[in-house]
């Protein structure tokens, strides 16, 4: 019961943090050259992820990640070299295993430093796949392309939308149960409609951050709403609660969209930083590189002298915005879907990749573009 | 009973902390921090694991000890040092406070110390960080060492663990929520102490308490 309890919460509440125990996993029936895996103690990833390696023997590392999924661990940092050098000392893996490599999640990249790791552990880094359901192939194959971006089907749009909003919805449901019982039916109906069909048809609608796609969404709505009453209600149209729900949803969803996925850029931070906030309790907005890639305030730029062709950047950007010829130095070649992450800076074995001020970089600062 | 769950909210302050969980838990925490400070003899050397704002540490200090202390939550560890500098003379050079998790332990030397004394903490470890912790323990203590511990167990008696069990699950849900993250009572203390290497010389704990003060001492012959 207990454990039904915590996957409908990690499921439904994941905004909020559900740790789970921190250490050792055996999965199957491991053995001394079995793969090491590191995750973090997020309940609900730890979960999914025993399923998606259903007939795999290896060790699993569940770092401390404050009981928050990889992606928003990592680049909040709180999943970083230190809490996977706590977990592989404290677990005694270095016994269990002759080997001393570990399979990091890719999107671990904005935090976890792979080279903090290699130095202080000698246990060397091999960056596995965004999804965990690649991981099987991984362990057989070998990354490939197709492994390393980022992707948004309409099963993660749908998952990872309902859990970062569903709190929200909750909070309007009991609103309207407290304070306007006659339209909860509706609200919940609408709700439901239009999270299903924003999020189904998102990919497809102009704009090129959430909340832009979601006035496109918005402009359809009203249209359809003031033709519907002029049909039915000509010469005089009135507005209707359950479509003006729908555009106010359409818009939170909008909004939210850009935090919750891990190949789309964020609206709320650059916003918030070009209004001149700094932060909101504890996370900062202006200032942070990441928010300044993202207003074009600074740009990615490879010094190509220091650069040492490792292919780091390319191991671990979501968006293929890296690319490292064998032999060759690092290029940047697809700069526009960069969403700020980071992870090629943090990674970088030669600190060959800089985020210039935009006015540096006009100075003389080396572009690689 | 409930109080060590909420110390993990009021880690978030370290300069009342100590005032704070005094007020929570009417003093039981301190008494048993005292109750652990007196079994240490003086001018002994200390290892002290998770120091918090280093209350316990500056005692055993002004009285002679050397203390080598630790904690994972620096906004402690720069109070301790802070307080540290507060002391007369040359008390603070006895002190030395390090920010690191018990994964950091095997820096220090084998057979260092005369005593390791804990207050509060295992109950915040993993299973495999309490069993690494104890394990360096066993090594850093000098034959005949001191473990003295202050930790949350389970309450004895099959009513009392149930009542705690249930009692608890508020506690444990509102320090979740707030600080995501929590602590549980350490289940199998005696087993771990045993594997570890340690032989348990006392275990003092109340009817319907969850808080035991624990001592353990490294034997003289391996």
């Amino acid at each position: 019961m207990t454990s039904i309890l915590r996957y409908l919460w990690g499921l439904l509440f994941r905004i909020f943090p559900c740790p789970t125990q921190t250490g050792l996993r055996r999965i199957g029936t491991p053995m001394r050259d079995s793969p090491v895996l590191v995750t973090c103690n997020f309940d609900l990833t730890l979960r999914r992820l025993r399923r998606a390696l259903r007939g795999i023997d290896a060790w699993l590392l569940v770092a401390d990640s404050k009981g928050v999924n990889v992606w928003c661990a990592s680049g909040a940092h709180e999943l970083n070299a230190r809490t996977v050098v706590a977990v592989i000392k404290t677990s005694g893996i270095g016994d269990l295993v002759d080997h001393r490599t570990l399979v990091l999640p890719q999107l671990a990249g904005p935090g976890v430093r792979a080279q903090a790791i290699e130095k202080q552990t000698g246990w060397t880094v091999a960056w596995g796949p965004v999804r965990m359901t690649d991981i099987p192939r991984y362990l057989e194959h070998g990354i490939d392309a197709p492994m390393r971006r980022a992707s948004w089907s309409l099963f993660e749009r749908l998952d990872t939308a309902l859990g970062s909003l569903f709190p929200f919805l909750l909070c309007g449901a009991l609103g309207f149960a407290l304070f306007g019982r006659g339209l909860l039916v509706d609200y919940v109906v609408v709700a439901a409609l239009a999270f299903v069909g924003f999020f189904t048809i998102i990919p497809w609608v102009p704009g090129r951050l959430g909340l832009a796609r979601a006035l496109v969404v918005d402009l359809v709505l009203g249209g359809g709403l003031l033709l519907t009453e002029l049909t039915l209600h000509n010469p005089a149209p009135r507005p209707r609660a359950d479509w003006i729900i729908a555009m106010v949803l359409v818009l939170l969803y909008g909004g939210e969209v850009g935090g919750i996925a891990s190949n789309l850029k964020s609206d709320l931070d650059p916003f918030m930083a070009r209004l001149g906030m700094k932060k909101i309790g504890n996370v900062a907005f202006a200032g942070t590189i990441r928010t300044d890639l993202l207003n074009g305030w600074r740009r990615l730029v490879l010094d190509p002298t220091r650069c040492e062709r490792c292919g780091a950047c390319q191991a671990v950007c979501p968006q293929g915005v890296w690319l490292t010829p064998a032999d060759s130095v690092a290029r940047l070649v697809n700069e526009d879907a960069c969403t700020g992450c980071t992870a090629c800076l943090r990674q970088c074995h030669g600190a060959a990749i800089r985020a210039h001020r935009v006015d540096e970089t006009a100075a003389g600062g080396r572009s690689a573009l | 009973m409930l109080s060590y769950v909420f110390m993990k909210i009021l880690e978030a302050r370290p300069a009342s902390y100590d005032r704070r969980i005094d007020r929570v838990d009417g003093g039981r925490s301190r008494a048993a921090r005292q109750a652990v400070q007196a079994r240490v003899a003086d001018g002994s050397r200390v290892l002290e694991i998770g120091c918090g704002p280093g209350t316990l540490a500056r005692s055993l200090a002004q009285r002679g000890c050397t203390v080598d202390a630790f904690d994972a939550n620096r906004a402690m560890i720069e109070e301790a040092r802070s307080q540290a500098g507060d002391l007369a003379g040359d008390l603070a050079d006895h002190l030395h406070f390090r920010f690191m998790g018990v994964d950091g332990m095997d820096r220090y030397q084998a057979g260092a110390y005369d005593a390791v004394v804990s207050t509060l903490v295992l109950s915040e470890l993993s299973d495999d960080e309490r069993h690494y912790a104890l394990g360096h323990v066993a090594r850093v203590l000098r034959r005949g060492g001191l473990l003295l511990l202050a930790v949350e167990v389970p309450p004895t008696g099959t009513g009392a663990r149930a009542l705690h069990a249930l009692a608890r699950a508020p506690a444990v849900a509102t320090t979740w929520l707030i600080t995501g993250s929590s602590t549980r009572p350490v289940q199998h203390l005696r087993d771990d102490l045993a594997g570890a290497g340690l032989v348990l010389d006392d275990w003092s704990q109340n009817a319907g308490s969850a808080l035991a003060v624990v001592v353990a001492h490294r034997p003289e012959e391996a």
